[in-house]
């Protein structure tokens, strides 16, 4: 066991003007992370601290903070990995709502923003005998091979755990950027071999919050717990934005 | 430990409904190994800027004639305009190596039916263009060929 200081950014909207710092000491086990000292402080030390917290196994993505200044999962972060002093402060670029709680509104309104739900021109009608007698139970309504599934699995594994927009110094000074993981999530749904809306994200990925503001600086793939890639899945999406808008110019009508 | 950020980042969609404290970055934030890399990779634009002056200079005493020319070679043999020009490679191999490492997994994973070969072998086609590049260019200059 080591005590260490752990210094937590406080915030109480009906009492601060501004966020202020506060210092625990925290006797810390072997095996705790950094939420665990934050529980300890929460349960033992000062009630009134506020976190968010759920599963304590990187899957929520609900305790994201900034830890010596690095987005972190604080569930996944060892706080042995640190020296005797360590600096919890809510995530970087969101408003803060109290203590280590910030607003989320604004990255739930980015998010819809992309349509992350699969779009269909024309709904397939069902084969209900086919499917009661399950004579064809690979060629379904939706059927996707492996092959396509593994074009976009990747990038479907985001937890919404905000680091990316944390890290991402284009999410820090462009406030209508639509930022990593929402793009993460829009080019996902565009790779989906049974979605058909392309176009309408690749027309909001090119307009206001555009993909092009991104300067690859790949902070939010350094970040993030899951290995998404959103780096990635961003500056595909300015490929398929440009070939979509070259398509559009040569075939305006869609060829048709 | 932290600055504030832009005061509208990540702002709700609905302002108005609790009272919030504005964002805020680390104040380090630029100390940081790898933004450090990412802002030296920004930086290198500086020295192109630069450079660019130096190139409409050369191509304007290649038109006012061969002395003036020759005044500019003289110039360029100068220990300041040696070191710029070292200043200038190291930018523009640090700038590649940063480029290529990040090309091959932006690259769409297919266009219709055509799929992109494999990173490492995007991020290896890179090198070998580059350095092919380069050494056309040093034989065109060294009157090798042409």
């Amino acid at each position: 066991m080591a005590d260490k200081t752990i210094v937590i950014t406080r915030f109480d909207p009906d009492k601060d003007q501004a966020p202020r710092k506060q210092e625990y000491k925290v006797p810390c086990e072997p095996d705790w992370k950094v939420l665990d000292a934050i529980n300890f402080i929460k349960d033992e030390l000062d009630g009134s601290v506020a976190h968010r917290w759920s599963c304590r196994m990187a899957v929520c993505g609900s305790c994201g903070m900034m830890v010596n200044g690095e987005p972190k999962l604080t569930c996944k972060t060892s706080i042995n990995d640190y020296g005797d002093r360590v600096d919890i402060e809510p995530l970087a670029n969101f408003p803060i709502v109290r203590d280590l709680v910030v607003d989320l509104d604004g990255f739930m309104h980015k998010f819809q923003s992309v349509k992350p739900w699969i779009i269909r021109a024309k709904e397939k009608a069902a084969d209900p005998i086919a499917a009661r007698a399950a004579l064809h139970p690979v060629k379904g309504t939706y059927s996707q091979s492996a092959d396509q599934l593994a074009t976009f699995k990747q990038f479907s594994m985001c937890i919404n755990c905000m680091l990316c927009y944390a890290a991402c110094p284009v999410v820090a000074n462009e406030p209508e950027f639509l930022g990593p993981a929402a793009i993460a999530l829009g080019h996902r749904y565009n790779m989906d071999s049974r979605d058909e809306g392309q176009g309408e994200r690749n027309e909001i990925f090119r307009g206001e919050g555009t993909v092009f503001s991104c300067s690859y600086a790949n902070e939010c793939s350094e970040v993030c717990p899951k290995n998404v890639d959103p780096a990635a899945a961003v500056n595909q999406a300015k490929f398929g934005a440009v070939i979509d808008w070259a398509k559009n110019l040569v075939l305006p009508r869609g060829g048709a | 430990m932290s600055r504030p950020a832009h005061p509208h980042a990540m702002a709700p969609h609905t302002p108005g409904r609790t009272r919030t404290a504005p964002p805020q970055m680390p104040s380090t934030w630029w100390s940081a190994p790898r933004i450090r890399n990412y802002l030296l990779f920004d930086a290198t634009g500086i020295v192109y800027y630069l450079i660019s002056f130096l190139a409409i200079g050369m191509v304007q005493a290649l038109a006012r004639g061969p002395e003036s020319w020759e005044a500019v070679m003289t110039r360029l043999r100068h220990p300041a305009y040696i070191a710029f020009h070292v200043l200038c490679l190291v930018s523009v191999v640090f700038v590649a190596v940063r480029f290529f490492s990040l090309f091959p997994k932006a690259q769409p994973k297919a266009i219709g039916p055509i799929k992109p070969p494999p990173g490492p072998v995007i991020h290896a086609m890179l090198y070998v263009v580059w350095l092919g590049i380069t050494a056309i260019m040093t034989a065109i200059l060294a009157g090798v060929i042409f």
